[in-house]
């Protein structure tokens, strides 16, 4: 019951139909919004990037572990999860950064990167709402540490045409890391 | 004194010449030296009874899940007679017996050369028994892994080495009084909402740990941001003009073995609720006007029944709402304002050492097994928004100790001192009816010094 409450939205399966092709206008309008976002984030620009953000958001990121081949469908908790954000929490995250002196954690903050690529697009039984895998990889720099910490992991997310501009609707997050190898989830993937 | 070079490092300095017991000062070399960190694990996480998990999270006989115990990885299995903890080694040849997270077996059998063993560490046998793997020297009762000892406290997994060493019990201590009234005040007791969050701090334990007694000062200016956006900012006030310091108001526990615990004033929140003085108030009334975290108003008589008189005063006066077990474990039970009004979070964390230099951060969060599914969701989110890897608060305590961590290498650095000189002059509240050394009114030092202290005495002991 409790499981029921917690689990995310099922995302619609991802099904080669339904691809959208590469290099076609809807996919490169797609590649678009992740490459600007990324920048966006990179930047620091997170009041705009809230911008991109609907209101009924789902934003998840499961733990993992490491159990056998045969279990791996198990290597995904999403009961006690990394981040589990409605659109309230995400932009009191985004508050906390770009509203207060005192967000400690990423201020000074890291300089980061976030490279996405694998980039697949898949039309959903919704006309407005696209299903979108990419994969991530952020590395983050902070104060003179002479090591990044690499935070790679895949993105499944749904974009909605929202009176013409695509939106952010929901957003799940594979890690690869069971045991995460950064000091926190300060920054938004 | 102490001319024994087991309390004297390479270097010839005596431990008990790194911490001033008068003037309640620690030499910062202590939070880096990998020497020190050696005798740690032998003197400290092999002595004392160490904090691994909660017993839902294996409730089914079979089920396991690998934890660490200082240093050594162990085998937490359940089978019908209980919860075991043995070395995750294989007395063969040293394998890890299991390099999963968790799972189910009646049976580890480890990858390199077959052996195998029960959930309780028992050995049962090696391949081709008829030809005798594990030889004829030793019998199959001294085959099997080793064990640790046990004790199941409110659902939660506390393990030792040390086993002719102090009962669990002794080692609680003056701390079990409080400690009651979180972990055994319902029927039912707690679950785990989901395995814990896990990640990697490149900072000594120890830095994560000395904080976790019962730091109140921190809250003050690291969580500041709390204040500006959060969910204490005061309406009207505008970014910046925040002031935690009502909420460093309280009596703060400290205990023999360095248990201690914050026990902040619900007086404010109280009288908000019900607009009437609190003292004019029943015991009753006042669970009824705020529930501990989790707690419902169906499941208040078991409070009142199962706690006494005098706990029931503690839990709605002052009640342990952050805390620690020595030596690395941290618990939180907070009232959490929100729009839609107060809503409690339980956490436990581990603070895992993983050398000199780097900590293992571990996030349970937990609910009562009786509190409704729709609340302990949301005591899941608002504890995942707020705690743990990616959480507003303690995002900013696991960016802090990693510089403490390199500042106590430095040449000049390590022997500057960490100061603990914010001394209670009161003695007990009027009033107060629990057990243990307890300071009245703004946070102060002592119990962080109470750790220092107790890690000082097992740092030292003859062993």
């Amino acid at each position: 019951m409790l499981q029921n409450l917690l689990e995310p939205t099922p995302l619609p399966p991802s099904v080669r139909a339904n691809r959208v092709a590469i290099g076609s206008p809807e996919y490169n309008e797609i590649l678009d919004f992740l490459y600007d976002e990324a920048e966006m984030l990179d930047n620091l620009r997170l009041a705009e990037w809230g911008e991109l953000l609907t209101q009924d958001l789902e934003y998840n990121a499961p733990l993992r572990h490491t159990r056998s081949t045969a279990q791996f469908d198990q290597t995904y908790i999403r009961t006690v999860q990394h981040l589990h954000e409605s659109y309230g929490s995400m932009m009191m995250r985004v508050k906390r950064i770009t509203d207060t002196k005192s967000a400690w954690g990423e201020d000074p903050p890291s300089r980061v990167k976030r490279m996405v690529s694998n980039v697949r697009v898949y039309k959903t039984d919704k006309a407005d709402e696209f299903k979108v895998e990419s994969y991530l990889l952020v590395t983050r720099s902070r104060f003179d540490f002479d090591y990044f910490d690499l935070i790679p992991c895949v993105r499944y997310d749904i974009l909605r045409r929202v009176q013409g501009s695509l939106k952010l609707a929901r957003r799940e997050i594979l890690l690869d890391q069971v045991v995460i190898g950064t000091p926190n989830l300060g920054i938004i993937l | 004194m102490q001319k024994n070079s087991q309390r004297t490092l390479a270097d010839g300095t005596r431990i008990s010449d790194l911490i001033n017991l008068e003037t309640r000062e620690v030499a910062m070399r202590t939070l880096s030296d990998p020497e020190l960190y050696e005798l740690e694990m032998e003197r400290i996480f092999a002595k004392t009874w160490v904090f691994l998990g909660h017993e839902t999270e294996i409730p089914k006989p079979g089920d396991f899940m690998i934890r660490d115990l200082g240093s050594d990885s162990v085998l937490v299995a359940r089978d019908k007679d209980g919860v075991h903890v043995s070395l995750n080694v294989c007395p063969h040849r040293g394998m890890k017996i299991s390099t999963l997270d968790c799972g189910n077996t009646p049976a580890h059998v480890c990858i390199y050369h077959g052996w195998a063993f029960k959930p309780n560490g028992d050995f049962i046998g090696a391949p081709v028994e008829k030809e005798s793997m594990h030889g004829k020297l030793l019998s199959k009762e001294q085959l099997g892994l080793k064990k640790a000892r046990v004790a199941i406290y409110g659902g939660l997994i506390f393990a030792t080495w040390n086993i002719e060493g102090p009962s669990f019990e002794e080692f609680l201590g003056d701390a079990k009084w409080y400690f009651d009234t979180l972990w055994c005040r319902t029927d039912k007791g707690m679950e785990v909402l989901g395995p814990p969050q896990r990640f990697t701090i490149r900072a000594n334990w120890k830095t994560a740990c000395e904080q976790s007694a019962s730091d109140g000062f921190h809250v003050l200016t690291l969580h500041r941001w709390l204040s500006e956006v959060g969910p204490y900012r005061k309406p009207g006030s505008e970014g910046g003009g925040g002031d935690l310091t009502p909420e460093m108001y309280g009596s703060e526990v400290y205990t023999a073995h360095a248990h201690t615990m914050r026990c902040i004033e619900l007086d404010r929140k109280i009288r908000r609720l019900t607009g009437k003085d609190p003292s004019e108030l029943s015991v009753k009334e006042k669970l009824e006007a705020l529930p501990p975290p989790g707690v419902t108003q169906e499941m208040i008589p078991e409070l009142l029944r199962n706690l006494s008189e005098d706990q029931l005063k503690i839990i709605t006066w002052r009640p342990p709402q952050v805390g620690n077990f020595f030596p690395n474990g941290l618990f939180e039970f907070v009232y959490i304002p929100t729009p839609d009004g107060v809503v409690g979070v339980m956490a436990l964390h581990a603070y895992v050492p993983k050398g000199p230099d780097k900590l293992e951060f571990v996030n349970w969060i937990l609910a009562e097994k009786d509190t409704p599914p729709e609340l302990k969701a949301t005591m899941l989110r608002l504890g995942v928004q707020l705690l743990g890897t990616s959480g507003m608060v303690e995002q900013d305590d696991s960016d802090t100790w990693p510089h403490q961590t390199i500042a106590a290498k430095g040449a000049v650095s390590k022997h500057i001192t960490l100061k603990y000189q914010a001394i209670y002059e009161t003695g007990k509240p009027e009033g107060w009816p629990g057990p243990g050394d307890v300071g009245d009114g703004f946070t102060k030092d002592d119990t962080q010094w109470r750790w220092w202290q107790y890690w000082h005495e097992l740092m030292t002991a003859e062993s």
